[in-house]
């Protein structure tokens, strides 16, 4: 703890031991991680490797349960984030927060308005303007008009504005979480040129993304996190691209997936999708799912994964392009309704705000998708409603008091598996999942894979997707990956994890080969 | 990690407490005990209070605050709001005074009623779910443009409707009984048998509950909510009929100082104006404690004004405890 030398100069971040668990499930044990001035530190991590969880506690959203934090020698400890704000730590979430109906000089100058002398609180707008410029021009961006309004700009410029607010109130370190994820090609350029203009001033960055290729080109030395642990650390211009992944994937993905596929069923494609295109999301996708078989889709935050399942159901209205067929059938996806009528079935990937309805019980959760089912006439059939719930929770092997638990009292795998129960009905032929298994623990992870590996043998079309390429690699028969809204890779059962995870790091410049 | 400290008696004791309070019945309970509490003390305090003939003026009295209220709740429920509703009962009775006296016969006048307030709905529904407006925002607007309506019409006077067979609907007797009070427990049932046993009923509950959920599992979440801003703007109507018949006189602002009576009792019982929650059975016990805390003040000769602030009270406490109550339900 006290082992750093006064002679030699402080890191500018040094977190020691840090631990955090929640309801005495550890996310984070024993992680160290150390960031020097002027340096672009990549963090690096699948999904619940603890990479948020760790940056939660050095913003100040979360209090840790052990360790040290050390900034430019100091030991701090942050209460709230304000706290770690006026320690210099300032946080670039994945969605952009500017505000759209204010200039650039007024984002920027929004925590710290210059005011006139006298009375009145007047802004100065010219002092705030004269800031903005300034600052715009000292990152190489001057060509940025400080009196447009923000929503006006490109999404990269939006962006780079983010940022310069972030510096206006002088940054020691940056932590940035897929800056890049909703840019392109280009876009990406810029914000790299900007970065390489923050380390000149010696601000120190951290740098989450899943995008290889970025990594190497940005960052100075890469740390990677596996199951809140440190797994690796490396000096960017002397490592490879397999050690990163294997060190972030581990070895084998473990008995997680000791589900094979028993096949026999007779095998005809359910869902076929030809050149199916979603403007400005998806272009050109092309893959099938048999009876009884499960498809994962693989593709990284921003990648255009997350509308595809939407878009086949219907939930984003009449906007899909190009041919989709059902059981070999013209299929137009149009609203959920219709969907649920060819035999879709969907479960969200958020489950809170799209899965479940938390203030009713687990019963009326479950037959809320067809409660015409369970119905005489006019009148719904209590009895008939419990009795099936009893199935499903056995089935599914769902811990849960009765039908009459309310559901949000239920753990998320729990609540995701009720989200499944749902569809078990007779006619629903195809399922769409979205990230079946986000905040599900790894117990309960287990059982939703076997569960969907059940219901494949039992004849249902499964379709994942996903961004966590160990899921996908691991479950499915076949998968495919999507990148920038393109299908760039199609793979058989078995493939490892880091094959996908590499489909993605293609260079576009080397696409095609 | 093992807890070194015993649990407490009274840590075991709160324990107990809190699962009763967790109980989802538990605040109709609640509500039933406070009206019960509130009936024996005006009991003792008044030797006119406990009467039948008392009894039956209460619920005369707040019969048309009731049945709007009950037409609300789902609509809550669903995550719905209809300021406009006392509005409506407002301009029906002025319409339907003004229409016969014209000449056409009364009960054309009340189907033409029911029918405008089923109309105002309409209009309210399509503007809350089809352009996405906020329930707050479309409903006041449609609440002073009709109450304006009103005022034109009469010139802020009151018209006389005194018809022999019309006005029986807001003094007539059946068995004993009056017929506003009969009319209103007829809506509650109605309306709870839809809620609890049908599946209408739980589109309601699954609407409010998750808007955005329902629509992804494919449930007709804007029809739910225009249907349930049409039943509301005909329990307008039917109230504003009521009243009319009763009072033998239509008044363009008779009915819409209650409203904030009709809001307050549907929160007291227990619905969320977040949508999900609630029952029709809270909002008629709150309709009686309000309608009956009215009475009882009034017979012991408490100010109007007084009035006003008890029930601004009671209205807090029961809000307070209901979130208590919530979140000893959550843990």
């Amino acid at each position: 703890m006290s082992a750093v030398a006064s002679s030699v100069a402080p890191h500018r971040l040094e977190m020691r031991g840090i631990g955090k668990s929640f309801g005495g499930v550890a996310v984070l044990s024993d992680v160290d991680l150390v960031v020097e001035p002027g340096e672009v530190l990549a963090l690096l991590g699948a999904n619940g490797a603890g990479k948020s969880t760790l940056m939660k506690i050095l913003t100040g959203l979360y209090e840790r349960d052990a360790g040290t934090i050390r900034i430019d020698g100091t030991a701090v400890s942050f209460v709230d984030p304000r706290a770690a704000l006026a320690a210099g730590v300032r946080l670039l979430p994945q969605e952009i927060s500017i505000m759209h109906d204010m200039t650039v000089a007024e984002n920027i100058s929004l925590a710290d308005l210059p005011m006139r002398r006298g009375p009145g609180f007047r802004v100065d707008d010219a002092a705030m303007r004269r800031k903005a410029t300034a600052l715009l021009d000292e990152l190489g961006f001057g060509a940025i008009d400080p009196n447009l309004a923000a929503g006006k700009l490109s999404v990269a410029e939006q962006r780079i504005v983010e940022i310069a607010r972030a510096l206006a109130g002088e940054a020691r370190i940056l932590v940035m979480d897929e800056p890049t994820a909703a840019l392109t090609e280009q876009e990406t350029r810029l914000i790299f040129r900007l970065i390489r203009r923050l380390k000149e001033r010696s601000v120190s960055i951290i740098y989450i993304s899943h995008y290889l290729r970025e990594i190497f080109e940005i960052a100075d030395r890469i740390a990677v996190l596996r199951d809140g642990r440190n797994a690796g650390e490396f000096v960017t211009s002397a490592a490879s691209r397999a050690d990163v992944l294997s060190a972030m994937l581990g070895g084998a993905a473990g008995d997680l997936y000791d589900v094979a596929a028993r096949g026999g069923a007779e095998r005809w494609a359910v869902l076929s999708v030809e050149d199916m295109s979603v403007p400005g999301r998806l272009s050109d996708v092309s893959f099938s799912v048999d009876r009884g078989e499960i498809v994962g889709v693989f593709g990284l935050v921003g990648s255009g994964v997350e509308v595809l399942g939407r878009a086949i159901y219907g939930a984003l209205g009449p906007v899909v392009e190009g041919g989709i067929r059902i059981a070999g059938l013209p299929y137009r996806p149009r609203s959920p309704r219709h969907a649920k009528k060819v035999g879709i079935g969907f479960v969200a990937a958020d489950r809170k705000r799209e899965g479940i309805i938390g203030d009713l019980t687990v019963r009326e959760n479950m037959v809320a998708a067809f409660p015409d089912r369970y119905a005489r006439g006019l009148f719904v059939s209590r009895d008939a409603e419990a009795a099936q719930s009893r199935r499903w929770i056995e089935l599914l092997g769902i811990r849960a008091r009765g039908p009459e638990q309310i559901m949000r009292t239920l753990s998320g795998g729990n609540q995701q598996k009720v989200c499944v129960a749902r569809w078990l009905v007779e006619g629903v032929t195809l399922l769409v999942l979205e990230e079946p298994t986000r905040g599900v623990d790894v117990g309960a992870r287990r059982e939703i894979y076997a569960e969907l590996r059940a219901l494949a043998d039992r004849g249902m079309a499964v379709l994942v997707l996903s961004s966590d390429v160990e899921e996908v690699a691991g479950l499915s028969d076949r998968s495919i990956v999507i990148d920038r809204g393109r299908l760039v890779g199609r793979f058989e059962r078995g493939t490892a994890p880091t094959r996908l995870m590499a489909a993605t790091a293609i260079d576009p410049a080397f696409a095609g080969g | 990690m093992t807890s070194l400290v015993q649990p407490s008696p009274s840590a075991a004791r709160s324990r107990r407490l809190a699962a009763v309070l967790g109980q989802p019945w538990s605040g109709v309970a609640i509500l039933l005990l406070f009206y019960l509490c509130l009936i024996l003390i005006f009991s003792v305090l008044s030797p006119f209070f406990l009467t039948l003939r008392n009894m039956l003026a209460i619920g005369s009295n707040v019969a048309f605050i009731g049945l709007m209220a009950a037409a609300g709740t789902p609509l809550i429920i669903a995550g719905g709001l209809d300021l406009s509703v006392a509005a409506v009962a407002g301009l029906v009775g002025v319409l339907i005074a003004i229409v016969h006296a014209d000449g056409i016969d009364i009960w054309v006048c009340v189907f033409g009623a029911l029918v405008l307030g089923a109309l105002i709905g309409l209009v309210n529904g399509l503007f809350a779910t089809r352009l996405r407006l906020n329930p707050l925002i479309v409903t006041l607007g449609t609440m002073s443009i009709v109450s304006g309506t009103a005022l034109i019409l009469t010139g802020g006077l009151t018209k006389p409707l005194m018809v022999r067979g019309f006005n029986w609907i807001g003094s007539g007797y059946v068995l004993g009984v009056p017929i506003p009070p009969i009319l209103m427990m007829a809506t509650y049932i109605v309306l709870a048998i839809v809620l609890r046993r049908t599946q209408f009923g739980r589109f309601v509950y699954a609407v409010g509950g998750n808007a955005e959920a329902s629509r992804l599992i494919g449930l007709p979440v804007e029809r739910v909510q225009i249907v349930l801003y049409v039943v509301s703007g005909i329990s307008g109507a039917v109230a504003g009929t009521m009243l009319a018949a009763m009072l033998g006189a239509a008044a363009p602002n008779a009915a819409s100082q209650h409203l904030l009576t009709v809001i307050a009792a549907i929160i007291l019982g227990g619905t969320s104006l977040y949508g999900g929650r609630g029952s029709v059975w809270g909002t008629l016990l709150a309709v009686l404690i309000l309608g009956t805390l009215n009475n009882g003040l009034t017979l012991l000769d408490v100010s109007s004004f007084w009035q006003d602030v008890t029930r601004g009270i009671v209205l807090l406490l029961a809000v307070a405890v209901d979130q208590l109550r919530l979140r000893l339900q959550g843990s």
